[in-house]
């Protein structure tokens, strides 16, 4: 039963990081790599708060998000000079340089050894420790999250999102301010993915940096473009599919030594599969297929 | 001391150098980021380790089977996955994806076939480094830098000289006008795979002769190869110069700062490029404006 | 004469190829222009100038007495200039009405703070609008293709609709890159009589045509260019008598 929990939680997080990357990714049509960067970012920003000043969570919490954002206005704000495979290259490195940060600034960061002995949540005196208050608290956060979402993408702001996936020359003479709505883009879904970081920080109690790596990145995009980029259920189908299938080969019975092996292999092979033959996901409404030539 | 760095630069610069013209060769006719390349570059290491210490041939035997295995294994690619998605009109987003896919796939067979720990074919040969000027420096790594000078003026003479190298220009420069004056594409791109690929296996050999192998060696090393061609400018004679300046950056950095910040320099400077001269050193503006 | 756009000694060339050439011209309120001329003589490059999409090596535009140049484009369209593409420009994957949703200026639903707070007011605006926009679609006869893609229009429908976005941006200075190339005579007709009737609403409007019989419908006044200079200027008889517009076309 807490195995099940388990997983229910691992998939809570992980549909919280592909909504908010489903925003910049499937609504904006900006392919980028460093999400892993800010779920990471969330995290050591919580446990560093929780262990060094004993803040409540509710504060950890909410600076997370601050600060993830504004480092997503970072990476926002290139993306206007820098274009497409350039850009996607530029999250790449963003992404390298966060976790090099993570990774060697040891007496702040703890460096490959990690934060260990984060404290659990305690929200309005309620002491969030088993694995099914976690769940809860999981859920409601995922709520708030695909709420948030929603209402942005079903809005005008949303509309126009979408438009500058599709041509940002027609956009721009509409008189949108495409710049200004990518950099917002990105703070938002930038501090949405710090909340990720900061349950998985106060849930595992235990971070270092290898969870938070390029090949993580690289997950969280395959969740949102296998399923479905640009609909908003389309991530949270993709978050339950990439978490399940792997934990369904457990029962299979593989040895644990090829266990996780098996497992990237078969979401590298998903990947491919859906590009070849079904390039919008399971149930996307984007499906990248944008030669860009845009100015 | 000194000239010890310049070494170390010059090992480093050539090897990105390397690996940056294998993946600028593919990148120049397809016009999107094949990061498969990385495990290309890993099949080498293994399938000489393959070759060599499982089936037991002999170094030479086994460096030249590895290197046009990992031919094959690039042009299977290219021709498995890469073509029928350009046949679909697959845009250069999708054509990465599916790239990194492969990737994942690939990476993680070799790590499931060989294991993760590291793998040496080292033994045999001299570890032992002499001393050149000061610096000390193992044979390898002179055939490193000297292999680097050779492909780069061999792959320079070939895109001047000969029919094939200039029919690569010409579909780099566009595609559908090379098209239409009689140049079929797809070959010229199934050509840049097995030059690239071939490349980069060899340099995935160098570098496990030099420091051994690991199944992710691979994106790393790519990475600062992407980095050399950004900076350069997707020109031979650009990655060469940006090859330099990160081999440099990065290990007269260690003066500064410590060595773990390696990839970071590399990463910085790629971002100073890329937000302020994008084009790279040799570039030409790759995009005109288009309203 | 009211003057709305000032154009004054634009030069403007691509790596060698002159795109402008000295150009100046001026339009007033509440007229229709053609600017008509062979093909590469700048035309579209002029438009591109005008709303900031590309930027002048030297010379001045003004708006309503705004100085423009330099200016970026979303900038541009809010003084109140709105314009078409000549390779037909349009939200594909989007809705008609949608299309036309997205061309309508100050919606406050498109702040972000309005996307959360004080959205009572943004959901009104947003269905006057929606309003505003099936009354557009109703009077030029697409309304049953209201929710369908844009992509799935004709191409004549298509024109259309970039023309009908134009109008839903309530701009004063229309620039349409020809409208009515490529589309049948029924739809010609009717973009053209929806273009006659824009002075009538306070607007002005630059019309690049090949069609001569067309500008010479609508337009009161023509100008002539040609490799980026102006050749010729005047009603359009004068313009199609005019010996140094025979000759550029007959080079
Ligand atoms: N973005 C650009 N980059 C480089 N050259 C350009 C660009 N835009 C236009 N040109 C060149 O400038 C010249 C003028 O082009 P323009 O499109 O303005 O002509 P036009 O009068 O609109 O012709 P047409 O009737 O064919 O539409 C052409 O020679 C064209 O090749
Ligand atoms: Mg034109």
């Amino acid at each position: 039963m807490t195995y099940l929990l388990h997983i229910f939680i691992l998939i809570g997080i992980y549909i919280i990081l592909s909504l908010s990357l489903n925003l910049i990714a499937g609504y904006t049509g900006i392919l980028s790599m460093a999400h892993a960067a800010f779920y990471g970012i969330g995290a050591y920003i919580a446990a560093l708060m929780a262990l060094n000043f004993n803040s409540p969570f509710i504060l950890n919490l909410f600076l997370a998000v601050i600060g993830s954002s504004i480092l997503g206005a970072l990476v926002g704000i290139p993306s206007l000079r820098i274009k497409d495979d350039y850009f996607i290259i530029a999250t790449f490195a963003f992404q390298i340089i966060i976790f090099n940060i993570l990774n060697n600034l040891v007496s702040f960061t703890g460096g490959p050894m990690g934060l260990p002995g984060i404290p659990q949540p305690v929200i309005f005196g309620i002491k969030i420790s088993s694995h099914f208050s976690f769940l809860v608290l999981t859920a409601i956060l995922c709520a708030i999250t695909y709420f948030i979402c929603n209402k942005i993408v079903k809005s005008p702001f949303g509309r126009i999102l979408k438009a500058i996936r599709e041509d940002e020359v027609f956009t721009k003479s509409l008189g949108k301010n495409v710049s200004a709505y990518k950099v917002k883009i990105f703070m938002i879904s930038s501090g949405l993915a710090a909340i990720s970081g900061v349950m998985y920080a106060t849930y595992i109690t235990y971070i270092d940096p290898t969870s938070f790596t390029l090949m993580e990145s690289i997950f969280i995009i395959s969740i949102v473009i296998i399923g479905g980029a640009g609909n908003l259920k389309g991530s949270i189908v993709g978050a339950v599919v990439l978490v399940m299938l792997p934990e369904i080969l457990r029962f299979v019975g593989l040895p644990n030594s090829i266990a996780a092996n098996i497992r990237q292999m078969l979401y590298g092979g998903l990947l491919v599969v859906f590009m070849l033959w079904r390039p919008q996901g399971f149930i996307g409404e984007y499906s990248f297929n944008r030669n860009n030539e845009n100015g | 001391m000194f000239q010890q760095y310049i070494f170390n630069t010059l090992i480093t610069s050539s090897l990105y150098s390397i690996i940056g013209i294998s993946f600028a060769i593919i990148y120049r006719t397809t016009r999107f980021l094949h990061f498969t390349h990385a495990v290309v570059f890993t099949s080498g290491a293994y399938f000489t380790f393959l070759f060599y210490k499982l089936f037991g041939f002999s170094i030479y035997f086994s460096i030249t089977l590895a290197i046009i295995f990992s031919l094959l294994l690039g042009c299977l690619i290219e021709k498995s996955i890469y073509k029928p998605l350009r046949k679909k009109q697959a845009s250069s987003m999708i054509l990465l994806l599916a790239s990194l896919g492969i990737y994942i796939l690939l990476q993680n067979l070799i790590s499931m076939i060989f294991g993760d720990d590291t793998k040496s074919i080292r033994s045999g040969v001299v570890k032992e480094g002499i001393n050149i000027l000061g610096a000390r420096i193992t044979p390898i790594q002179i055939i490193i830098i000297i292999t680097s000078v050779i492909v780069t003026i061999l792959l320079l003479l070939f895109l001047k000289k000969t029919k094939t190298g200039k029919a690569m220009k010409a579909v780099a420069n566009d595609v559908e006008l090379a098209n239409i004056s009689g140049i079929s594409s797809n070959r010229v791109i199934l050509i840049s795979f097995a030059i690239g690929s071939a490349l980069a296996g060899l340099a995935g050999i160098l570098v496990a002769f030099d420091v051994d192998m690991t199944p992710t060696m691979g994106m790393n090393t790519l990475m600062m190869g992407v980095v050399a061609m950004i900076v350069g400018g997707n020109n031979i004679k650009g990655i060469v110069c940006a090859a330099l300046l990160l081999g440099f950056a990065q290990n007269f950095g260690v003066w500064y700062i410590s060595s773990q910040w390696q990839d970071a320099i590399a990463f910085v400077i790629l971002i100073i490029f890329l937000l302020f001269k994008p084009e790279g050193f040799y570039g030409k503006k790759l995009r005109k404006q288009s309203v | 004469m009211d003057n709305l756009l000032k154009i004054q000694n634009c030069n403007k060339h691509f790596n060698g190829i002159i795109a402008l050439d000295d150009f100046s011209c001026e339009i007033s309120k509440n007229e229709i222009v053609g600017l008509i001329g062979p093909n590469g003589a700048g035309k579209s490059t002029l438009f591109n100038v005008i709303t900031g999409f590309i930027s002048i090596d030297s010379g001045q535009i003004t708006f309503n007495n705004h100085t423009i140049t330099k200016k970026a484009p979303n900038k541009i369209n809010k003084f109140g200039i709105s314009r078409t593409f000549q390779g037909l420009r349009l939200i594909r994957q989007m809705t008609v009405l949608d299309n036309i949703l997205l061309s309508f200026k100050k919606q406050p639903g498109e702040h972000l703070e309005n996307v959360f707070f004080k959205n009572k007011k943004a959901k009104e605006i947003e269905s006057e609008n929606k309003r505003k926009a099936l009354k557009l679609l109703k009077d030029t006869g697409i309304e049953d293709k209201a929710n369908d893609l844009a992509d799935d229009l004709s191409y004549g429908q298509q024109k259309l609709l970039s023309l009908l976005c134009c109008l839903a941006s309530d701009a004063e200075l229309l620039l349409l890159d020809e409208p009515i190339a490529g589309i049948n005579p029924a739809m010609i007709e009717k973009i053209l009589f929806i273009i006659t009737e824009l002075p009538k609403k306070g607007k002005s409007v630059i019309l690049i045509e090949h069609n001569m019989d067309a500008v010479s419908q609508v337009c009161e006044r023509v100008i002539f260019m040609d490799t980026g200079k102006k050749i010729s200027e005047g009603t359009p008889e004068e313009v199609r008598n005019d010996p140094k517009v025979i000759e550029a076309y007959l080079e």
